[in-house]
């Protein structure tokens, strides 16, 4: 057995009753007419109970020192996996050996009070998160330089914009100082360049030989965090190796993927995507861009009904969520008539000058008028890159026209007359 | 690496009955004070009169006592002027029932820490017993001055002070404990409890002297573990007759066992709490 492992699962599993019994809280009414119905015999016992493994016999070791990306789709288990190795919730079945201070932060700023002043939450929020007083109040200089809210640290919390809020928190998060991190998509709350900050620390972190777990759906920062990735797809470890491997994974899982918020059954779509490519000009795909290329999306279908008139929506988001553009065949003045049987759609992007960053395509086919919707799935994630244009410089870049004139008759409209 | 400072932490499924780890408890020392500080400081936030409700709430609850009660009802008081009986059994009264309704819905309340954040559960129905001790303690300053005007002289019973208060503190404590975890199940908890605590107060000797019960029924109301302690702190505030050994030692057999069980309840709940809630 070595002795430098800083975390060893043995088969870690979580299971999860669906239905009445284990879902949120039901009241002690529904528990006791729930109880007469068994003692008076009907058989309704299989139809609300349903279990369900969020996590299935988790295995793997990471060293000292290891930055691990967990990835995978929603639902897929990141998240139980990492309840489980921070103590808040248990494993139903296996066992880990974690060998080391744990910090875990799974949302940033839980435990923040508003009617407390900045300076009494960092204490509270510090000592929830683990940190003893002494060692709080000797930090507490730092974190508030960190946070960079010096004069406000004595105004009560509900007066601090969203984003000081976020800083004073991740602030005080930062300075905990484990052998262990655990991070659940921390970094995807904030501001692109909250979120810089935030790796900047993890970096810092990483020099000081900590071992981090970092759950994100941000490939970008899970390539540059981590040297192994673990990809989760059904609670099961499906890949745990190279980030290229497991970031292949992902985006192959990512195409076609249900969205989770459009609230229907897959299996009762009567349309739906069974494919997508992304090709440049020339006709081959791809998935790298450069800033301001065409790009051609193409979608498969097939229909399980005929459907009237369907309305095929293309939506780009960025990394961090937000919708940068939007096409719709019904805005764009397409027509598709009675759609029944498999075919192909295809859609010519203009170039669009988004900076560089990763963006992901949702689909949603919604019935005419965006009505009901039909089917919604994800169609995969590309780059765009460019040396300059980040997101420091915006969501998109269009080239403009610049003039000088250098001339003392050089009036602006107001001064002319 | 400093071998000394390291710690291995098992995690594993539940398993035991008795594996209570009390010290983990111990060593979230800090995080109970914060979190019975937090509940002070948002007490009387943004209230003009600020602390000094601690003192305004007993004194009207004693106040219309005392008038319809004491005045109309003439109810008898062992020999004490009735507010000072009142006040005696108003205090300890109101801060129980303050501390199991905190330390019921603590979980509840603070169920975005228990989603998020780990740190043994146990820390929240202590801090619940713990923050309306301030409350108690502010409470017991309005006795003071009542006691002068009435000529009331404290005894060397107050000695036994700390006992009942420790004796209430882990009877609120043991119902925070089997309450808490049901809470979280059942919000109708939250929502009985209020009806439960007054229902339980006309049970209890406050508003009238334990005299008053018929002594056929003495025994079966002894029962109420409330009816010692509330004796005990008026014998050791202003001196009324001693409580009945029997009495006290009923309710403290049932604290005890209500308060050890509860520990073992609760933890084995505690493990589902986050998935629960």
């Amino acid at each position: 057995m070595s002795v430098s492992a800083a975390i060893e699962a043995d088969g870690l599993s979580k299971r999860y009753v669906l239905g009445a019994a284990g879902g949120r809280y039901d009241s002690l009414r529904e528990r006791l007419t729930g109880a007469t119905r068994r003692l008076l015999g009907s058989a309704c016992e299989a139809e609300t109970k349903q279990a369900f493994w969020a996590l299935r016999e988790a295995r793997f070791s990471i060293n000292h020192g290891e930055n691990v990306g967990i990835i995978g789709l929603n639902g897929a288990g990141k998240s139980t996996l990492l309840k489980i190795l921070s103590r808040i919730t248990d494993p139903t079945s296996g066992s880990a050996r974690i060998d080391g201070r744990v910090g875990a932060l799974l949302e940033v700023g839980t435990g923040f009070h508003s009617e407390l002043t900045g300076r009494e939450n960092v204490y509270l929020y510090g000592s929830i998160l683990g940190m003893r007083k002494a060692e709080i109040s000797r930090k507490f200089d730092a974190i508030v330089e960190f946070a960079g809210i010096a004069p406000f640290i004595d105004t009560p919390v509900k007066r601090f914009s969203s984003g000081m809020y976020v800083r004073l928190a991740f602030a005080v998060a930062a300075h905990m100082d484990p052998d262990i991190l655990l991070l659940d998509e921390v970094l995807a709350v904030g501001d692109l360049a909250f979120q810089r900050k935030c790796l900047d620390h993890a970096h810092q972190l990483q020099k000081r030989d900590a071992t981090i777990l970092f759950v994100s759906h941000n490939m970008f920062s899970i390539k540059t965090m981590c040297q192994r990735v673990i990809y989760l797809r059904g609670g099961r470890i499906e890949h745990d190796g190279s980030v290229e491997g497991g970031i292949e994974l992902y985006e192959k899982d990512c195409r076609m993927s249900p969205l989770h918020w459009t609230g229907t059954k897959p299996q009762e779509w009567p349309i739906f995507i069974t494919g997508s490519e992304l090709l440049d000009e020339g006709g081959s795909p791809r998935r790298l861009f450069d800033f301001g290329q065409k790009m051609t999306l193409r979608l498969a279908y097939d229909t399980r009904n005929p459907v009237d008139r369907p309305n095929f929506i293309v939506c780009i988001l960025r990394s961090d969520g937000v919708p940068v553009c939007n096409y719709s065949t019904e805005v764009d003045g397409l027509d598709l008539g009675r759609v029944s049987g498999p075919g192909l759609i295809e859609l010519d992007l203009p170039p669009i000058k988004l900076v560089a960053e990763m963006y992901s395509i949702d689909v949603l086919i919604r019935a005419r008028g965006f009505q009901e919707i039909l089917c919604g799935q994800t169609a995969g994630i590309f780059h765009v890159r460019h040396p300059l244009f980040d997101t420091h410089f915006g969501v998109f870049h269009e080239t403009p026209k610049w003039r000088i004139e250098r001339t003392a008759r050089a009036r602006l409209g107001d001064d002319r007359n | 690496m400093t071998a000394a400072r390291r710690c291995v932490t098992t995690i594993r499924p539940a398993q035991g009955w008795l594996d209570l780890d009390l010290r983990a408890v111990w060593q979230n020392h800090e995080l109970l004070w914060q979190l019975v500080v937090r509940e002070l400081k948002l007490r009387y936030k943004q209230a003009a009169l600020g602390v000094a409700w601690a003192i305004l709430q007993p004194l009207f609850t004693v106040l219309v006592f005392t008038v319809i009660f004491g005045i109309f009802a003439r109810f008898p008081s062992g020999g004490m002027p009735y507010s000072v009986f009142a006040l005696t059994g108003v205090l300890p009264w109101t801060y129980f029932a303050e501390a199991m309704r905190r330390s019921a819905t603590g979980l509840v309340t603070n169920s975005e820490l228990v989603r998020k954040v780990y740190f043994p559960r146990l820390v929240i129905p202590l801090a619940g017993v713990g923050s309306p001790l301030a409350d108690f303690g502010f409470g017991l300053l309005l006795l003071l001055p009542l006691m002068v005007w009435h000529g009331v002289m404290p005894t060397w019973s107050l000695l036994t002070l700390p006992f009942w208060m420790l004796a209430m503190l882990a009877l609120a404590l043991a119902l925070g404990l089997w309450l808490g975890p049901l809470n979280v199940r059942y919000r109708d908890i939250m929502h009985t409890l209020p009806f439960i605590t007054q229902i339980w107060m006309f049970a209890t000797p406050i508003a009238y002297p334990l005299s008053m019960i018929p002594s056929k029924w003495r025994a079966l109301y002894s029962l109420n573990p409330m009816v010692g302690i509330i004796e005990g702190f008026r014998w050791s505030l202003v001196g009324t007759a001693r409580p009945d050994l029997g009495a006290v030692a009923i309710s403290l057999a049932v604290i005890a066992v209500a308060l050890v069980a509860g520990l073992i309840y609760f933890r084995r709940m505690e493990r589902s709490f986050a998935d629960v809630i």
